[in-house]
This record gives C-alpha cells, structure tokens and sequence, in this order.
C-alpha cells in the first residue's frame, strides 16, 4: 500500500520533485565548493601552526612571508614573496621553511623579494655529512633532487645520512637541515664521488617561508 | 579591440605561468605561454602591435625570471620581427606548420638564452642545457593547439 502510494505519488508530483532535485543538486554544488574552501583554510592553518611553532623554539630572528609568484623561465628555480625592504629583508639572507633550508634572498623591492631555491644550480650551499661532518657543496639540479660534490674518494657518507650546513658561509648558520642523501656515484673524472639528496623541502610546493634576519 | 584583448591574454597566460603551471612541469621544465603569444600576436596582427605585445610579453617574463634582465625584452621582439617576415614569404595557415614554428623559434630561443647564461657564468651543466632546451621546445610546441583554441574562442566573444 505504501509502496504504490509512493510510486503513484512521485508520478502525480513529478514536476515538484524535478524542480526540488534541480534546486538540492545546485546545493550540493555550493557546499561542496564550501568544503573544498574549508579544507584548504585547513591545511593553511596546518602549516601556519607548524611555521608558529618553529618560529617561537627557534632561536633565529624570522620573518614570515607568503609565496605570490614563481619563475617564469625553466632556466632557475625562484620564487617572488610578499615581504620585501620595508620588512627588514636584505639580500644573501637564508630562508627556511619549518622543515629546513629552502633558499637565498637574491633580490629585495620595497614590498617583495625574489628568492633563489635550492634546487636552482646557480645556488652552491657549503654542507656537511651530520654523521661523518664530511663537507661538500650543495647545489640544485632544477629537479627534485640537489647533489653534493667534491667529495673525496674515501669520503664516508652513505645512503640515509643526513646533509645539514656547515656555517663556512656567513650567508647560512651551522646546523640547517638540507636533505638526505639517497644515492652516491663517482664522477665522470674519477677523482671524486657525489651524492645525490633528497632535499628536506619539496622546492615545488613552498607557501610560506622564513627569511632569517639575524 | 582585438589588440587590448590580447594584451589581457598575455597577461593571463603570465599570471599562469608564474603560478598554476609549475604543477604542470615535466622533469622540471613546463611550457613557455608567453613565447606561444608571441608567435600567435606575430601570425595575426600587424607588425607593429605585434611588436608592442612581444616586448610587453618579454618585459613580462623578464620580471619573474630569476636571470639577466632583458634577455626576453630583446629577444621576442626579434622572433616577432621574423616570423612577420616569414609569414610574408610562406603560408602558415596550417596548425601543424604552427606547431613547427614554435617548436623552432623556441628551440632557437632556449639555445640563446641558455648560452647567454653560461656566458655571463651561470652553472649549467650540459645535460640540464639539453634537457631544458629540448623538453621545454617541445612541451611549448604541444601546448600552441589549446593556446589556439581558447584564444580563437576569446576573441570570438
């Protein structure tokens, strides 16, 4: 009885209920649009906690900056971000992100900066081995990976070891964590070896940054 | 009108190139919209709004890069030049002698650009030369299709 009043019913009202689906589908639409937005405010505040956090422990004096643009040629790795001279950023000032080293200050406006990353090969960071302090230098391969050369021959590093700063270049303190070295190869001359590191920030997803002011 | 509504144009597709599209890269390397508005403002406009958009696209792309300013300022305005040039002598009404010509000037252009680089002594190794030269030619190339499409519906509307 219920069933076929149902049936009959949905057949006497099928334009009411055509016209309440239409309207219930566009809601669907906006609150899915409201929780796309929901989540990203989420994430943000994720990574703005973590910014926060590193930022009190930290014993650096830090600037917070957001990322607005990004390179537009293929030939370097940078980012423009929305704190420049007025801030109190110079130029050759290290930035950080909460989980490690991500570049250099190469150029500063009045409002912005341009930042070179460390996976842009014109950017040689000075670097040692944590485990062995066996020192290298950095660089970008403008891909997901940096590599470390001019390491001797009996150099001891292996594949996990952990690649910090070495502080022998003013512009970057001691201690800075670059990556982790996840393949070793020889050089073409066979006079020194290289490591490849997988750097502790992903270069292409950087938001928000921190721009070591003394 | 069709001229300020490319200028709009090239400033989307810089706004786009300088954000969403470095999610768009492959092994690093993504497609230079800015030159493909220059090879499409050279095709369909005359040559000196043509010439205005090409330096507008290059000062563009110049101040975003990390590297020499003005490589691109100089450098479009004289692709622009000769693809007017060229246009003159050959038909290019086909897209794949499209596809062809941005493939050639952006391999043209790369290869400059790139030895302009290791010339005033930036680090790059040869075979990121050759990966961003060939890669990005190509990728450019690829892309001009659906550049074509939606600039053809634009100016449409």
């Amino acid at each position: 009885m219920t069933l076929s009043r149902r049936e009959f019913g949905a057949i006497i009202f099928y334009h009411r209920n055509f016209i309440q689906n239409e309207k219930l589908k566009k809601y669907i639409d906006l609150l899915k649009n409201r929780l796309n937005a929901k989540e990203e405010i989420y994430l943000e505040n994720a990574r703005l906690k973590n910014l926060l956090s590193f930022r009190q422990k930290s014993s650096y004096r830090l600037i917070a900056a957001r990322v607005i643009a990004r390179s537009a040629d293929s030939w370097s790795s940078s980012v423009i971000i929305d704190k420049g001279k007025r801030n109190g950023i110079k130029r050759q000032m290290a930035v950080i992100t909460y989980l490690g080293l991500a570049g250099r200050v190469t150029d500063t406006q009045e409002f912005t900066s341009k930042i070179l990353l460390i996976s842009d090969p014109n950017l040689g960071v000075s670097a040692i081995v944590q485990r062995s302090r066996q020192e290298g230098l950095v660089s970008g391969t403008l891909g997901s990976h940096l590599i470390m050369k001019y390491l001797p021959e009996e150099s001891d590093i292996r594949i996990g070891d952990v690649i910090i700063t070495s502080g022998l270049n003013q512009t970057y303190p001691k201690g800075l964590l670059i990556g982790t070295v996840v393949g070793i190869g020889r050089e073409f001359s066979g006079l020194s070896r290289y490591a490849i590191i997988k750097p502790a920030v992903n270069p292409s997803n950087i938001e928000e940054v921190l721009i070591i002011i003394s | 009108m069709k001229n300020w509504i490319f200028f709009l144009i090239i400033i989307v597709l810089g706004m786009l190139q300088v954000t969403i599209l470095n999610y768009f890269k492959i092994f690093g390397v993504g497609p230079d919209l800015l030159l493909i508005s220059v090879v499409i403002a050279s095709l369909f406009f005359e040559f000196k709004w043509a010439f205005v958009l090409s330096v507008f696209a290059g000062l563009f792309k110049d101040i975003f890069g990390a590297n020499i300013f003005g490589i691109n300022t100089l450098l479009f305005p004289l692709w622009s030049f000769l693809i007017v040039r060229l246009n003159k002598e050959i038909t290019i009404d086909y897209n794949f002698i499209r596809i062809a010509l941005v493939f050639i000037v952006s391999l043209l252009h790369n290869t400059i650009t790139g030895l302009i680089l290791i010339y005033s002594g930036n680090l790059i190794p040869l075979g990121l030369f050759l990966r961003i030269v060939s890669l990005q030619s190509i990728y450019t190339a690829l892309v001009l299709p659906l550049i074509l499409w939606i600039g053809q519906r634009l100016l449409i509307y």
